[in-house]
């Protein structure tokens, strides 16, 4: 970073005293540079622009109007997010987010690098489980939504078969009841996401040095206290990418519960972007749901920043 | 190299940038010569109405090329029919096919009026007089089903329980589904089938009610939903839970003899009739009745029963070349009229006008039964639309979908729920 300002400088000093400064093969050089990498990035970032960035600006606009999409978007101010502050389904659908975001976001984190961990040893076999554990991942939602819901089935699933052989009385109702629908949808949720962070996880780990664990073996330290003293320290930047990734993905749920729920029963499973999708695209209210909107990107941005910063001030 | 690629991109993006600007012209038609119109309609591999209709059209006014644009199926036709409403990009004449968006529509300015087409036709045509938004008409249908009683004759005999003969309340229907379970004896096999979308209990209760839908008050909803959930807890019909995660379908339910009775729209004529001959469905004797009544001041064959059922209806774009809105509405009059109502008839579709020809056309289908009561009920009902026009009918059918998959569920209790909604539609909907 020093290197250029004090070239700066002594191409300034060499200048003679009055002649304009010129523009030195050097500057020019760096210059070029930067016009070719600009257009290296050009492509990505005029995607970007159209598809997201101009977008993503708009919504500020919009939801700050009433629109049904046609015709021109009446200026309202404030009056969305004043609505939003007394609209229950918009307070059911922010406590049906948290609720997944805050139980999906560490089950998952637990699940995966407890299977990096354990497809990390010497195992026969273990490619082919890593490839196991990776199959939800890649496979379409639909199909996963549709064969679990059969499997949750309260009459006739397995699930509830197999907990009858140890459990007497009530079974759980799974997708069609209030109180474990959402739980049934993060087993789901975690099942299909834990090979992609298991992945993550097992990268980081190739980077982790054996010699520290040679020398805290030879200290006296224990699995435990290595895994919590050598592993996971080491693991940090994975752990931020990972914690990164997996909170705005539950935060942004909305497929899985849409095929699986449809936020049902009732409200039970209803999070914000399907109130997003329902106001906008149901209802025809593009003002009132970009104004969920703002206030989901403002949660996500808001939780991302927390988090570099307590990266950050780890990383110091 | 570099700048080989970098002009490259810049003849793509200058050429697309120009098809792009080509495709955005309309060519103006002269009034006189040959017109082309467009229409929007979906998946015209499985949905041969709008095929059917244009080439009919185009019989009988060879100067008249109807061009069919096709969207996708399913809800993605509003979300990408609307897109190109809202661009300026949409066909001449197009279907609107969610009566809960009409009032958008029209509000929106998409749509012409065309209360003139609208006094052309004959005022028994289904559904045609609430379409009228303060006197005016946007959209005019021309194909409509109402929901009746379908069942299996094979199933009763062996059960030894009577036919329906129209004469049915929900409450007779309630006990002869408990009859049927009973007398057949077989598991899996249920008297009655009701699939889980929220019409089935909902639609039945708002027209044969009479209450309005935005009313606020829901009560008249209470005695539909606990009749069904006495029916399914004592197993007459498949529990909401099962039908929901076992993602259970209405055709293989009734069509392989899992339920003896099934109410649902007369669309499922022409499907059964077509797995039937494909095998897709057993073959066994079946036949309609009209759909049971709240009570008995409209049964029997010389009342009027009294059901639901939306029409599909079709509007002229307001954004049509102005040489083109005669004949736009000209082809909406032929759609809508009796011309439309027999084409459509010939490939087993419900118009919304039902006449002789139609009913003789549908009942002319081999597979279709011939007894009196199946005719009766396909020709005489009082069709009262599931989603009535009204700026807050959107809003308060989402609640209400909740509401129902609530009940239906057993999550909630009927009272608890509906009293819910209530108070959700007086907090949201304004």
């Amino acid at each position: 970073m020093a290197t250029p300002v004090a070239q700066e400088q002594r191409t300034l000093g060499f200048t003679e005293p009055g002649r304009p400064p010129l523009r030195t093969p050097r500057t020019s050089l760096k210059l070029r540079n930067a016009l070719i990498g600009w257009t290296f990035i050009l492509p990505n970032f005029l995607g970007f622009a159209v598809l997201t960035l101009t977008p993503v600006i708009t919504l500020f606009y919009i939801s700050l109007t009433s629109w049904n999409i046609f015709g021109a978007a009446k200026w309202v101010g404030l009056a969305n997010f004043e609505r939003l502050i007394g609209d229950k389904s918009f307070h059911t659908a922010l406590g049906n987010t948290f609720y997944y975001a805050l139980v999906h976001i560490p089950v998952t984190i637990v699940v995966s690098l407890g299977l990096a961990l354990l497809l990390n040893q010497k195992l026969r076999g273990a490619a082919f489980f890593r490839t196991v554990a990776f199959f939800p991942y890649i496979t379409s939602i639909v199909a996963v939504a549709v064969v679990w819901n059969m499997l949750f089935s309260p009459e006739y699933g397995p699930i509830n078969q197999f907990l009858s052989l140890f459990v007497e009385g009530d079974l759980p109702g799974w997708t069609v009841s209030k109180d474990w629908a959402m739980p049934a949808v993060i087993i789901v949720g975690t099942w299909k996401d834990m090979g992609y962070y298991m992945l993550l996880f097992l990268a980081g780990l190739q980077t982790v040095p054996g010699e520290l664990h040679e020398a805290a073996r030879i200290d006296g330290a224990n699995t435990w206290q290595r895994f919590w003293n050598v592993t996971l320290p080491c693991l940090r930047p994975t752990m931020f990418f990972v914690t990164v990734m997996v909170t705005i993905q539950s935060f942004k749920v909305f497929d899985l519960i849409l095929v699986m729920t449809d936020g049902g029963p009732g409200q039970a499973t209803l999070v914000l972007s399907q109130y997003i999708y329902q106001k906008g695209f149901e209802q025809f209210e593009f003002g009132y749901a970009s104004s969920v909107a703002v206030v989901l990107f403002l949660i996500c941005i808001l939780v991302t920043v927390v988090q570099f910063l307590y990266n950050k001030r780890k990383e110091a | 190299m570099n700048r080989k690629i970098m002009s490259g991109v810049g003849l793509a993006a200058v050429a697309s940038l120009a098809l792009t600007g080509c495709g955005g012209q309309d060519e103006p038609a002269a009034a006189d010569g040959p017109v082309t119109l467009t229409l929007a309609g979906w998946d015209f591999a499985s949905t041969p109405e709008f095929e059917t209709l244009a080439d009919a059209y185009h019989e009988a006014n060879p100067d008249v090329t109807v061009e069919l644009k096709e969207y996708p199926a399913g809800d993605d036709y509003d979300t990408a029919l609307t897109a190109d409403l809202a661009a300026g990009a949409a066909p001449d004449v197009f279907i609107v096919k969610n009566l809960k968006n009409y009032v958008t529509f029209t509000e929106g300015g998409t749509l012409l009026d065309i209360s003139d087409v609208a006094a052309e036709l004959d005022p028994e045509t289904g559904g045609l007089a609430p379409m009228a938004i303060d006197g005016a008409t946007y959209a005019v249908p021309y194909r409509q089903d109402s929901w009746l009683l379908y069942y299996n004759k094979a199933l009763f005999e062996k059960a030894g329980v009577d036919l329906p003969d129209g004469s049915w309340t929900w409450d007779d229907y309630a006990e002869a589904a408990a009859e049927l379970t009973e007398g057949i004896g077989e598991k899996q096999v249920t008297g009655t089938y009701l699939h889980s979308w929220q019409s089935t209990v909902q639609g039945f209760a708002l027209a044969q009610s009479g209450a309005p839908l935005d009313g606020g008050d829901f009560s008249f909803l209470a005695p539909y939903y606990e009749r069904v959930l006495a029916m399914q807890d004592e197993g007459s019909q498949p529990t909401y839970a099962t039908v929901t995660t076992n993602e259970l379908t209405y055709q293989a339910q009734f069509g392989t003899q899992k339920a003896a009775m099934l109410p649902m729209g007369s669309w499922y004529i022409g499907t059964l009739v077509a797995e039937q001959e494909s095998g897709a469905a057993d073959t066994f004797e079946w036949g309609i009745a009209p759909i049971p009544q709240a009570d008995e001041s409209t049964t029997g064959t010389d009342a009027t029963p009294v059901t639901f059922g939306d029409p599909t209806t079709m509007g002229i774009n307001s954004g049509i070349d102005e040489s083109k809105v005669e004949t736009a509405k000209d082809f909406l009059t032929f759609a809508a009229g009796p011309e439309g109502a027999a084409a459509l008839a010939g490939i087993g579709i419900t118009p919304a006008l039902i006449d002789d020809t139609v009913a003789d056309t549908i009942f002319g289908l081999e597979g279709v039964p011939q007894d009196d009561l199946s005719r009766f009920a396909y020709t005489t009902h009082e069709t009262l639309p599931e989603n009535p026009v009204g700026p807050t009918t959107a809003a308060i059918q989402t609640i209400l979908g909740e509401t129902h998959s609530a009940i239906m569920s057993e999550s909630t209790p009927v009272d608890e729920a509906l009293a819910e909604a209530e108070e959700r539609v007086a907090n949201e909907v304004g």
